[in-house]
């Protein structure tokens, strides 16, 4: 699970432009918000996500089960990775 | 003749060990400037937290209508009343939290493991040959007044040594690179007061 750090602004425009990025190298865009996306993807794809303009920079993350709303974003991840699993199975 | 112990001397161990613990530890400064730059992500990455959502099923009694739209009446004349649900939903004020706090943690990495290997192959081979050879001829003749006589003798001698000598040598140097936890220092401490009792302070660290 990788945190996917925009440059510069936010925009629609480059944060759909990194999720379609994101989608193209296999992976899965978790919870999207305004400096960056959370995303599932492939470890040896870390450089290539990387390589898009549109991105400060890509560093892992953990989810702390302690944290106050851990269980509250555990159901945000699960719920958009089911949306986007439906569309790949078509 | 080979020294052995000459040729592994010769092996810069010393010198392998250094440049290879200077690259990790550029490597982990590397990794380690990363992860706190995505601290500061995670910690200045906001989004509006709705704690709870309240949902209260209130009492919603209602009339059975007929088909011309005139209430359905009991034999005794009572309308007729159906036990109705309302859910009334009370959603909470919603507050900033950070990805950090509500427990995205970023990953830190450490090289826990690392090998440095030389294997040297040493071949010495020498080979010496001699040959030798050695041969008498006499020769003798006799008449009726003289006699003569003659002896030669010859040796062949030829010596060969052949010396042959090799070393091959190769080395490989192997880490291993994990994620581990986030290091405390590099953590931010998260202080809850309670408004309420002000002297109930909880103070946490992921």
């Amino acid at each position: 699970m990788y945190m996917v750090a925009f440059n510069g602004e936010f925009s629609q425009a480059s944060s759909r432009a990194i999720q379609h990025h994101v989608r193209k190298c296999n992976g899965f865009t978790l919870m999207v918000m305004k400096t960056g996306i959370i995303a599932a993807f492939d470890d040896a794809l870390v450089p290539v996500v990387q390589s898009h303009p549109d991105v400060k920079l890509v560093g892992g993350v953990t989810l702390n089960p302690q944290g106050y709303a851990a269980d509250r974003l555990q159901r945000i991840f699960a719920e958009n990775l089911s949306k986007q699993l439906e569309i790949k199975g078509e | 003749m080979p020294n052995v112990g000459a040729e592994l001397a010769s092996v810069p161990f010393g010198k392998m060990i250094y440049d290879m613990a200077s690259a990790i530890a550029r490597s982990q400064v590397a990794l380690d400037k990363a992860s706190i730059e995505l601290v500061k992500v995670l910690a200045n990455t906001t989004f509006d937290y709705v704690p709870d959502v309240v949902e209260t099923l209130m009492p919603n009694p209602r009339q059975i209508k007929g088909a011309n739209g005139s209430p359905v009446m009991d034999n005794n004349g009572n309308p007729v009343t159906v036990t109705g649900v309302l859910v009334q939903t009370d959603v909470g004020d919603s507050f900033p939290l950070t990805l950090l706090q509500a427990g995205v943690n970023p990953t830190f990495y450490a090289f826990t493991n690392s090998t440095i290997e030389v294997k040297m192959s040493i071949t010495s081979t020498q080979e010496s040959s001699n040959t030798f050879s050695a041969g008498v001829s006499v020769t003798a003749s006799a008449d009726f007044l003289f006699a003569s006589g003659s002896v030669s003798s010859h040796v062949n001698f030829s010596s060969a040594n052949k010396f042959s000598y090799s070393v091959t040598g190769s080395s490989s140097m192997s880490t291993t690179l994990a994620p581990v936890p986030p290091p405390k220092n590099m953590m931010p401490r998260f202080f809850l007061v309670n408004a309420i009792d002000p002297t109930k302070v909880t103070v946490s660290q992921s």
